[in-house]
């Protein structure tokens, strides 16, 4: 097969060797920005949505599915812009999501297990790997449209992200009796385990007087979950753009 | 002509090259070479996080819940004080080097070779950024969430935010700064004060003073509002919107890997033009050569 100009130019610039770029560069640039992406979308969703995300009876459906999409697509877009800009990898949400996995796999281990006691199955963190991979999967799919991935790439998002932690948390659903209520594990956990400073009566989750909601509450949550990810998607689109590619090469002569 | 040769050497070379040149094993992009700097400085600060965590294993239930009591005093309080004191002092001298020595060579010319290696230091100086902001933004806070939620609000100063607040935030400050001026004066041809001051730097070095100053008002504002805490507060948020500021720091990467293919450029032009005036590259080949005729 015919081989076109461009494609061989691309090819030798790919195979060219440098006198002093080789692969540490690489290594070094991957791994110590990880420490930072990792660092930047946990503490955005410990500080929007923490509370939701600590705690398995705090896993509701109807706040837990709408503030932690939001949050936690925020560094991921903004990662999924650079990484497209300048390589055209389809990989900033699921690096992200790795880098903030470890990042907060750490901490809820070493700080929530070993210093304060909790078990793991109580303040395991919610993951985004699986919501990372089907976002990132449709920006190559719309070839680098951020506009659609914001709204087709957000809502696989949030949906393949209930779906990825409801596995883990439906076993903490099964129903118990408690004090003569029927309960659900979870919130045996969170009565058990005392937070002695968040009082009982601080507790958003499931508010509402139409409880049961024909049991729909979750698709409805789903919906808006959808729409605060996108503003969530383009929050993090304006962070890539304007805090980490528009300063290069860019000086301020008067200070 | 030899001794005319390490004349012209002499006022070119800078310390790194002239101390690691000859060394195997410590070249410019040599792991033990111009990557030390990422090695060390990264290690450096994980290590003193584990520490103070190993630390706080052993005290934190038996003497960081009261801080009127005199096992905090010896403890967190003690801890307290020999941060703010060694973090100050260490900033300081730090900075200091960095503007004396900077003065000195700022505009001296360098080989490809130097200023590579210090493309190199400066990317760990960064690397180093990351892991002190990693370690600000989630190892620490983590543990605020964990210890604020179960165990008691207390005071400004408790065994969580004796080493987030008054440690790894003014270091945040510390390193972003001195690698501003590690990029002002070692790398003259990115961040040459001739022409202004970085965006980049500004936004990241914002990022670390905001975060300092919104320190103050979390703890007016818990001292405010009701203690009782959950973690997504609005006053917590701009904690948040500070730590985006941040994002300048892939701008650093990105401007010095500009000035890394302008070098590897300049490089292969003088190995086109080897008689090319002006190149330094191309000088210092000849000057290579002539030497090798000399001896």
């Amino acid at each position: 097969m015919a081989v076109d100009a461009k494609t061989l130019e691309l090819r030798e610039l790919v195979l060219k060797k440098y006198r002093y770029i080789d692969r540490k560069w690489d290594l070094v640039f991957w791994v110590t920005a990880a420490f930072v992406v990792g660092a930047a979308a946990d503490i955005t969703k410990q500080l929007f949505a923490g509370d939701w995300d600590f705690w398995t009876d705090w896993k509701d459906r109807q706040w837990w599915p709408i503030i932690t999409p939001f949050a936690i697509i925020i560094i991921g877009s903004a990662l999924q812009y650079i990484q497209w800009l300048a390589w055209r990898f389809p990989t900033g949400m699921t690096y992200t999501a790795v880098a903030f996995w470890f990042c907060t796999l750490v901490g809820r281990w070493l700080q929530w297990g070993a210093f304060v006691y909790y078990p793991m199955n109580f303040v395991w963190p919610a993951t985004m790997v699986a919501a990372a991979i089907f976002a990132d999967w449709v920006l190559l799919k719309t070839r680098g449209s951020f506009i659609l991935t914001s709204i087709i790439g957000s809502a696989l998002f949030t949906i393949a992200w209930w779906i990825s932690n409801y596995i883990p948390l439906a076993g903490l659903l099964q129903p118990a009796v408690w004090m003569d209520r029927v309960v659900t594990l979870a919130d045996v956990q969170g009565i058990e385990y005392v937070r002695s400073q968040t009082p009982e009566y601080l507790r958003i989750i499931e508010h509402g007087s139409l409880r049961t909601f024909l049991g729909e509450t979750q698709y409805v949550a789903f919906a808006f979950g959808t729409t605060i990810t996108v503003v969530g998607y383009w929050v993090g689109q304006a962070i890539a753009r304007g805090l980490a590619i528009w300063p290069i090469g860019r000086f301020l002569k008067k200070w | 002509m030899a001794q005319a040769v390490q004349d012209q050497e002499s006022r070119t070379l800078s310390e790194g090259e002239g101390r690691q040149a000859n060394k195997p094993g410590r070249g410019p992009i040599d792991w033990l070479g111009g990557w030390r700097t990422c090695l060390v400085g990264c290690t450096t600060f994980i290590l003193l996080a584990i520490a103070i965590r190993i630390f706080q294993q052993f005290t934190a239930w038996t003497d960081g819940i009261d801080a009127s009591s005199e096992g905090f005093a010896q403890t967190y309080r003690a801890l307290y004080y020999a941060e703010v004191l060694a973090a100050t002092i260490g900033t300081l001298v730090w900075w200091g080097y960095l503007v004396r020595k900077g003065r000195q060579l700022v505009n001296r010319e360098v080989s490809h070779d130097e200023e590579v290696r210090r493309i190199a230091v400066f990317w760990g100086l960064v690397g180093t950024t990351s892991v002190i902001l990693y370690i600000m933004a989630s190892f620490w806070p983590n543990q605020d969430g964990a210890w604020h939620q179960t165990a008691v609000r207390d005071t400004a100063l408790t065994p969580s935010h004796i080493p987030m607040f008054y440690l790894f935030f003014p270091l945040g400050i510390t390193i972003t700064v001195g690698t501003y001026l590690y990029g002002r004066y070692w790398l003259p041809k990115v961040y040459g004060a001739e022409k202004g001051f970085p965006w980049s730097f500004l936004f990241l070095i914002a990022a670390s003073v905001t975060e300092m100053a919104q320190v103050a008002m979390n703890e007016w504002g818990h001292s405010l509002w009701i203690t009782e805490e959950i973690f997504a507060v609005p006053f917590h948020w701009p904690f948040v919107w500070y730590g985006w500021l941040a994002s300048g720091i892939f701008a650093l990467w990105a401007e010095t890997a500009i000035r890394l293919f302008g070098i590897e450029k300049e490089v292969e032009d003088a190995a086109e033009n080897p008689a090319e005036v002006g190149t330094f590259g191309a000088r210092r080949e000849e000057h290579e050569a002539i030497e090798a005729i000399a001896s």
